[in-house]
């Protein structure tokens, strides 16, 4: 499957990031390609482009804070979830996905 | 004063100095005036103030500010000897006899009680800091300064005559005591202030005033009561905070002078027992100086004056002060035991358990953070290719060098004493210098220090030289040039040189030399006061270098000859270039004419240096042109064995050395020379040296046996190791930072790791900090287990896009990765973490002196050890 996503925190500096990195490892883990943006201190970082947008079969939105560009993910399939639930059971976001 | 039919003779001028006409010079313009019978008065053009100028009282009251235009009008027998004094007073010793006073004080000051305290209910009353420091000690409180309105008892009041000889003899008396108190002075700060103290009490207008008193009936203890009321109002107007803070000195000299008129034992006469904490609402300085410094732990002032003598006195002492404490002697009592925390700017007025845990850790943190201070200032500038430049600075006074050191220099490439001879009316005596120099070797510690003989003539006069007045004075009369004419004054000085050179590495340079006649001169009296010396029983270091400066073009090209006679020589550049382009420095009109980076001058420079080192000899450069740190890939380039600096700019001009090659400061350098005018080396040199940012991570900012217990104790430790490594002066503001962000959701990311962070202007550069805990704690982390390490990212408000920020995501990905956790909960020494996280993340953003330290024990990084 091709998963987008989306990470952002308070700060910015730190959870964000680690987020990002959980997500990509455990995407791999159960054989989906998935590629995360990363809303944080330097800005949008890894943008989803619109073709990204378009082939993907579902986004995941680990967000504390309201993200940048929402509405390009309008009439998509969209999980949103506390960011710390992407550190904390990111096998549970998935496994929600497969459902 | 003026008489209408003769006119009085006139000296205009407009005040150059910075905080105006205060005590201390005004009391240089007093003594100038009271040399001669005339009449002598000033007026401050600006507010029309008229004061006499032989009272330094009077000159203070008239608020002569910054370039405030002023009039000293002279008349009697002899106004033409006098106009004559004032007017060279005025223009040439008046520009130099004040030494600006640094308030230390921050004008908006905020306290915070340190979140510990603060959770522990601990209250504290408010104060601010004038001389930093923590102490600890029990109240004793001085109630007796302060005058009264009305003297109520005292002896009766005699006949006029009588009651004046009262007041003379009390006058007298202080004076006498003060003069005591002067013979057994500290420091070179209490010095002045003493001899500040005895103007005032010598003053002729506060004579003037009691006389007028008590002739009018009063008694001498009214006289005094209201005459200190009349000053004290007369300086409360003034525009200057300065000036206004002066009326306390006023005060302690009345308070005085009221003791011995009405016989009552001196009030300031506390007996400190035991470890003390002295309240009161303000101090007189020699108050200060008559307790006990044994017992005496930090000082409680009501008043505000963070200028004030005592305050001054305080921080020249090292002893921690709080003023404008509210009502302190109402809220403490006696015997009570407090701490007082001058660095914050509060006292704690109940010292329980938790106070007392507080401050044992707050001791190791100032003790880890001055070690590791100095380690850091002690590390050598070396070039990123390993070459050691030696980085020292220049100074005219101990505070200077005391400066100078605390930014880390290698040395005092230039002292200059000049000062000590300049603003006042005789030269300073050998145990005057002595204690200077002394003082100046003592902090080196070790350190190089090169005094300069004074330099005198040229701007720089001094009137008991007599020195003619010259068309051209600096090609005239100055330097060494004056020696043989004032051989005793070059003696006396040599003796105190040779005196202090016992206690450390004393060097001595020669100014303004010429010929080799001269330096043969000058060496002959260095001998002389050796030989004389050792006669006396002084231990005399032997073999103490003598050098010479090159300012006079024309020694250039007797190098060779030279090289026999000396061990070192300093380039001035500053006289060097101004006689190589036969340009004055300080004429606009040929300023064009007059660069340090003239293409000619660099060349004619390089020679200098090379025919030098041919012969073996070491040779130095102070001057301006090491001020400009854009110089430094020239100055490198030269390859000179010292570049000596403002004493403000050595820990600034030490990083920009380490951040240059040698090889392109040698192409720069042969494209300077081979430029055809100065503004295309301006323009080669306008490319600003390569912005590099500070290392993220050090050394001190990994702690690997931490034994923290609880949440709390971890943010307080890390926020104290990025103190002592020098990367916040606000831990409150930055642990509040931390704080906020745990409030949020906690920071615990799991399989043991919590990541605190924030993004704060509290802290100076951008900083991980690594803590290893011997005791896994609770964290609420997303896994519920217990954290065994802690990464702090510390980040500035600044743009969000630097380079630091991406190591910081690139860091925060990387935490998610096992075997990256694995290797950090293994590494065996905080080495191997910082080495480890330069390998993982660039080794550009881990201190560069770290990672010398740990390359030059392998590889030989450091080629040219220090001597």
């Amino acid at each position: 499957m091709k998963v987008i996503a989306v990470t952002a925190c308070p700060t910015g500096i730190a959870h964000t990031y680690m987020a990002a990195a959980r997500l990509e490892k455990i995407a791999k883990h159960f054989g989906h390609e998935i590629k995360v943006e990363t809303q944080g201190a330097m800005g949008i970082e890894n943008k989803l482009t619109e073709s990204d947008i378009s082939q993907a079969q579902i986004a995941i939105f680990a967000v504390d804070i309201e993200i940048e560009g929402r509405e390009r993910f309008n009439g998509m399939k969209v999980i949103q979830v506390p960011l710390q639930e992407a550190l904390k059971n990111p096998e549970g976001i998935f496994a929600k996905i497969e459902r | 004063m003026a008489d209408q039919n003769h006119k009085s003779l006139e000296v205009v001028f407009s005040c150059p100095l910075a905080s105006g006409l205060h005590a201390r010079p005004a009391s240089h313009l007093a003594e100038v005036a009271n040399q001669y019978v005339s009449d002598c008065s000033l007026t401050n053009l600006r507010n029309g103030l008229v004061a006499n100028a032989k009272s330094v009282l009077g000159i203070i009251a008239a608020d002569v500010r910054h370039q405030d235009r002023c009039v000293l009008l002279v008349k009697g027998a002899d106004e033409r000897p006098a106009q004559k004094a004032l007017h060279s007073f005025i223009h040439e010793t008046l520009p130099h006899c004040d030494v600006p006073l640094v308030d230390t004080a921050r004008s908006s000051h905020s306290y915070a009680i340190p979140r510990f305290l603060k959770a522990a209910g601990v209250t504290a009353i408010p104060g601010v800091p004038v001389s930093r420091g923590i102490a600890q000690g029990h109240v004793v409180i001085l109630r007796t300064m302060g005058l009264p309105h009305k003297i109520s008892s005292g002896p009766g009041i005699l006949k006029p005559n009588q009651e004046l000889d009262r007041v003379r003899e009390a006058v007298a008396s202080v004076r006498q005591q003060i003069l005591e108190k002067l013979k057994y002075s500290l420091t070179p700060t209490a010095n002045a202030v003493l001899q500040a103290d005895l103007a005032l009490a010598s003053d002729v207008m506060l004579l003037e005033k009691l006389t007028e008193r008590v002739l009018s009936g009063k008694s001498a203890a009214q006289a005094v009561v209201e005459t200190a009321e009349y000053f004290i109002d007369l300086l409360a107007h003034s525009e200057s905070e300065y000036i206004r803070q002066r009326s306390a000195d006023i005060e302690e000299i009345c308070v005085q002078l009221l003791q011995e008129i009405c016989g009552e034992a001196p009030s300031a006469r506390v007996e400190l027992t035991g470890p003390s904490v002295l309240i009161a609402e303000s101090l007189g300085p020699q108050q200060l100086l008559q307790l006990d410094r044994h017992w005496l732990r930090a000082l409680v002032l009501g008043h505000s004056a963070s200028t004030s003598h005592a305050a001054i006195l305080a921080r020249s002492l090292g002893i921690p002060t709080l003023a404008a404490v509210r009502n302190a002697p109402l809220l403490l009592s006696p015997g009570l035991e407090v701490v007082v925390d001058a660095n914050r700017g509060f006292l704690i007025p109940q010292v329980s358990p938790k106070v007392r845990q507080f401050y044992e850790r707050e001791q190791t943190v100032l003790q880890s953070r001055k070690a590791a201070w100095s380690r850091d200032l002690r590390i050598s500038a070396i070039t990123t290719d390993g070459k050691r430049v030696e980085v020292g600075a220049n100074a005219s006074s101990g505070e200077e060098a005391i400066l100078a050191f605390e930014n880390g220099a290698d040395g005092i490439g230039l002292f200059r004493t000049e000062i000590l001879f300049l603003g006042r009316n005789d030269s300073p005596s050998e145990e005057e210098q002595f204690a200077v120099y002394s003082e100046v070797v003592r902090t080196a510690d070790g350190r190089p220090v090169i005094i300069r003989t004074f330099d005198i003539g040229g701007d720089k006069k001094a009137p008991y030289l007599n020195l003619p007045r010259e068309e051209n004075p600096f090609l005239g009369y100055r330097g060494m040039r004056i020696y043989a004419e004032h051989e005793p004054l070059l003696h006396t000085q040599l003796r105190s040189i040779l005196r202090a050179s016992s206690a450390g590495r004393l060097q001595i340079m020669a100014p303004m030399i010429t010929t080799l006649e001269e330096v043969v001169q000058f060496k002959t009296a260095v001998t002389r006061a050796q030989g004389e010396l050792a006669q006396e029983g002084f231990s005399v270091s032997p073999d103490i270098k003598i050098g010479i400066m090159i300012e006079v073009p024309a020694i250039a090209f007797v190098l060779d000859r030279l090289c026999r006679e000396v061990d070192f020589f300093s380039i001035g550049t500053n006289d060097l270039s101004q006689y190589f382009f036969a340009a004055d420095r300080t004429n606009q009109k040929v300023s064009t004419l007059f660069s340090v980076r003239h293409p000619g001058f660099l060349a004619f420079v390089a020679q200098i240096v090379e025919r030098i080192h041919k012969n073996k000899k070491w040779v130095g450069l102070c001057g301006d042109m090491a001020a400009d740190i854009r110089n430094l890939p020239l100055l490198v380039a030269l390859g000179l064995d010292e570049i000596s600096g403002p004493a403000a700019e050595v820990h600034e001009l030490k990083r920009a050395v380490s951040m240059l090659h040698t090889a392109d400061c040698a192409k720069m350098l042969a494209r300077a020379i081979a430029s055809e005018r100065a503004c295309e080396v301006d323009d080669l040199l306008a490319v600003p040296l390569a912005p590099q940012l500070e290392p993220l991570l050090s050394e001190e900012l990994v702690v690997l046996e931490s034994s923290s217990r609880t949440k709390e104790e971890v943010i307080q430790e890390i926020v104290d190791a990025c103190y002592i490594a020098k990367r916040t002066e606000q831990r409150d503001l930055l642990e509040e930072a931390l704080w906020a962000r745990e409030e949020l959701y906690s920071t615990g990311l799991g399989y043991g790791f919590a990541t605190p962070h924030c993004m704060t202007d509290a802290i100076t550069n951008d900083s991980i900090c690594v803590l290893r805990l011997r005791h896994p704690i609770h964290w609420d982390s997303v896994d519920g287990e217990p954290v065994r390490m802690v990464v702090l990212l510390a980040l500035r408000n600044s743009e969000a896009a630097t380079p630091h920020m991406q190591i910081f995501s690139s860091l925060a990905r990387k935490l998610m990765n096992e075997d990256f956790r694995q290797n950090l909960l293994e590494a065996d020494s905080a080495s191997a973490v910082t080495a480890y996280l330069a390998e993982q993340l660039g080794a550009a953003f881990v201190s560069n002196l770290s990672l010398k330290k740990s390359l030059s024990s392998g590889a030989d990084l450091i080629s040219q050890k220090p001597d």
